[in-house]
């Protein structure tokens, strides 16, 4: 007669903050094959029912086996969640921070570093799909989040004012790292009603990424400078200029499928001026001279073809790349891939690429920034894990430079003035970033989902789609209604 | 059709179809089989030489992959096995057994399929926290298995089947179970395949449950481990690494599609439920 296998109960097949350790590998294969010839589901005979009840046997084997393993090695384990993506293949085992390049692989080779230094503790790593807020807020909902968690600056406040995360002051305190250390832009990011949410890690926004051999031959090149424009009638000037000299558009755009683009240039330039985008927690502000101000210049760059038109990110990206245009406005984060381009020849970026934030075109200098950070999700802890997550703090804020190779503006004020930081290919051209860069007010809530509001608007007036009153109401009604409904 | 009665534009009408079918996967591999920084720049790259297989390294390079693959196949089969099961189970009550209050039972089934899945997620969600199901192998498996659309298919074939071969297997003195299992469920085999395809596909495929309740990375599926394997902007400066992806993810249900092409285009037609 078969032998039945043993009802289990369900939770036996929950596997709770196990790390990862232990659960895989070769070992794997022969355990199953071991089950299999125990349980003797192999050898059941052909017909479809009999088949049936031995798949049955077969899935609950492989269930068993991969819920049945567990750790149990002395040492204090993190859970660490983490966007950035996965690059396992190349640098699974490096330790090596300053040869390790792009997001992925510094990131990776940090944690690794910071394992191998710290042989009592040990940071199991969760790869999430950008931008992993869907599995956090599942994971906080099930009361089982992550020990650290990178979090971008204007998420912060969603998850803070619901006490979903841990004031980080213990943490920073027992690490000896200074608030007052941080650069401006990343305090902000993180401080939330006078407390600090996360230990900041970085700064990224928007820059002016120049074309210089084009600009070489539009004239607009000084001490072997680009010429930026102060002012927006000068910016004007310039892309006339640069028009009809290069027979090219002067600014790059992604205006399709790209809001934060435009939402970026509504909030820089809106902020600039001195505007309170943001005059509570409940409303937004836009359809205001300022506002109006700054869609109708994007507006008149469009009508005069001064600018691309119909491009998404991808599109623009290649576009700049291929030489096709004087300035692309972008982020910090793609200085690597230009930068690649400008060191390789042949490429038609190459020996030809400086980049600069946002110039002043009205009122002060000021740009809207965003900025990445370790947050520490609200849930029990020992002792020795509280003390892991603060010899993490200290690890990762000591490799704050490694971290700035990436392009992103560092989180320290010290690694922004380190003579090393500004040695970086055009990173003494636009530390100025972690100065003049602001976040949204911490107030605000749903930074994400508003900028997609905002961006949407702003790209439908620019591009000529709406009236720019029109939009600029829409955007407000739309952000105020989502505002309204929050707790 | 029969082939003889195609005329030179029916076939070339044919032929265009199949062209402009075949052009996005063609370019979908093409794509796959370059270096992600050729193709940040120039995406029609793509249809020059020189080709390489560094995303493919990349992908099975990262020893999750299999991990993911195992997971997926094991969730898929899971769901298929079990929906077969109570689908054929619960298609025989509705067809076959008289019992109280049958007719608005089935009716409350069929709402079901008006139920989006999206509408039901939060207190499901919260169910299964409560039960600890989150990254568990039942937790992926068990919703799915909730599947009116496999009652409603199954309830419907079986009525299509005579009931005199349950009375003759009564003559001969059969249980209601020895019919179920020896008379009815054989009979049924092209319904079951068409149901544990198009179960097995959709299973697969799935990427918004796997999300968020298999948070851990060791129990992502597939679709989540690779869409988790990306770095930002991937559609930019991977987009070498995410087209291979996508080849790699579509390989098993190529398969499956090569293997049950006709249970499927028979269910296409309709021709599955009699």
């Amino acid at each position: 007669m078969r032998k039945r296998p043993r009802l289990i109960p369900l939770s036996r097949f929950s596997r709770e903050r196990k790390g990862p350790a232990k659960r895989e590998g070769e070992g794997l294969y022969r355990r199953l094959r071991k089950t299999l010839t125990s349980h003797r589901f192999a050898a059941g005979p052909s017909s479809p029912a009999k088949g049936g009840r031995g798949g049955a046997a077969l899935l609950l084997g492989f269930v068993l086996l991969l819920a049945g393993c567990g750790q149990g090695d002395g040492r204090t384990h993190l859970y660490l969640q983490r966007f950035f993506g996965e690059c396992g293949a190349e640098f699974e085992a490096s330790i090596d921070v300053a040869r390790a390049e792009g997001e992925c692989g510094i990131m990776t080779s940090m944690i690794n570093r910071f394992n191998a230094q710290n042989p009592d503790i040990r940071v199991d790593v969760n790869v999430v799909a950008w931008p992993g807020y869907p599995q956090l807020t599942a994971q906080m909902a099930a009361r089982d989040p992550p020990d650290l968690v990178t979090m971008h600056a204007g998420v912060i406040s969603d998850y803070a004012a619901k006490g979903l995360l841990e004031p980080v002051e213990p943490y920073l305190d027992r690490a000896g790292i200074k608030a007052d250390g941080f650069t401006e832009a990343s305090r902000l990011g993180v401080t939330m009603e006078g407390r600090i949410y996360g230990l900041p890690w970085d700064t990224h926004g928007g820059l002016f990424h120049v074309n210089t051999a084009l600009f070489a031959k539009a004239g607009l090149m000084r001490g072997g400078k680009p010429v930026l424009p102060n002012s927006a009638e000068e910016l004007i000037a310039q892309a006339r200029q640069f028009q009809a000299r290069t027979g090219k558009p002067y600014l790059i755009q992604s205006n399709v499928a790209d809001p934060a683009y435009a939402a970026r240039n509504q909030y820089t330039y809106m902020m600039a001026q001195g505007a309170s985008v943001f005059p509570d927690s409940r409303h937004i502000r836009l359809d205001t001279p300022e506002g109006r101000r700054v869609a109708a210049f994007f507006r008149r760059i469009n009508e005069e073809r001064l600018g691309t038109l119909n491009m998404d990110t991808p599109a623009a990206i290649a576009a700049f790349m291929s030489g096709e245009g004087g300035i692309y406005p972008t982020g910090t984060w793609m200085i690597g891939s230009f930068q690649k381009e400008a060191t390789t020849p042949g490429r038609p970026l190459y020996g030809s690429y400086a980049v600069f934030p946002y110039p002043r075109l009205w009122g002060q200098r000021v740009e809207f920034v965003g900025g990445h950070a370790w947050a520490v999700p609200a849930r029990e802890r020992s002792a020795k894990q509280k003390e892991a997550i603060a010899r993490f703090f200290r690890f990762m804020a000591a490799h704050n430079f490694d971290w700035a190779r990436t392009g992103h503006i560092p989180a320290f004020k010290a690694v922004l003035d380190d003579p090393a930081f500004k040695a970086l290919p055009h990173r003494g051209d636009i530390a100025l970033l972690g100065e003049i860069g602001r976040p949204l007010p911490s107030h605000v809530r749903r930074q994400s989902a508003i900028e997609g509001l905002v961006g949407e608007e702003m790209a439908a007036a620019v591009t000529g789609q709406k009236p720019v009153e029109r939009a600029l109401k829409d955007a407000e009604r739309r952000v105020n209604e989502l505002l309204g409904e929050l707790d | 059709m029969e082939r003889g009665r195609l005329t030179p534009l029916g076939w070339a009408a044919l032929i265009l179809g199949a062209l402009i079918m075949v052009t996005p996967l063609l370019w979908t591999i093409l794509l796959s089989l370059k270096d992600n920084a050729e193709l940040v720049g120039n995406s029609g790259a793509a249809l020059s030489a020189p080709y390489t297989l560094e995303n493919y390294g990349a992908i099975f390079g990262n020893n999750r992959t299999m991990r993911w693959l195992l997971n997926s196949a094991i969730v898929s089969l899971g769901t298929t096995a079990g929906v077969l099961v109570l689908a054929s189970l619960a298609g025989y009550g509705f067809a076959r057994l008289d019992f109280p209050f049958r007719r608005t039972l089935f009716v409350i089934v069929l709402l079901g399929l008006a139920v989006p899945s999206q509408a039901i997620i939060l207190p499901q969600h919260q169910l299964f926290a409560w039960l600890h199901l989150h990254n568990s192998y039942p937790g992926l498996i068990l919703p799915g298995l909730i599947g009116p659309f496999g009652v409603f298919f199954m309830t419907t074939y079986m009525r299509g089947i005579p009931r005199e071969l349950d009375e003759a297997a009564k003559l001969d003195g059969a249980s209601r179970w020895t019919i179920f299992w020896k008379v009815i469920l054989p009979l049924t085999i092209p319904a079951q395949s068409t149901l544990a395809v198009f179960t097995f596909l959709g299973t697969w495929n799935d990427y918004w449950w796997p999300l968020i309740s298999a948070t851990h990375s060791d129990m992502y599926t597939l679709t989540v481990g690779l869409a988790a394997a990306q770095m930002n902007y991937a559609q930019t400066s991977g987009l070498g690494f995410l087209m291979a992806q996508a080849v790699f993810a579509s390989v098993p249900i190529f398969i499956v599609y090569v293997v049950f092409q006709k249970q499927i285009v028979s269910a296409m037609a309709g021709t599955a439920v009699r």
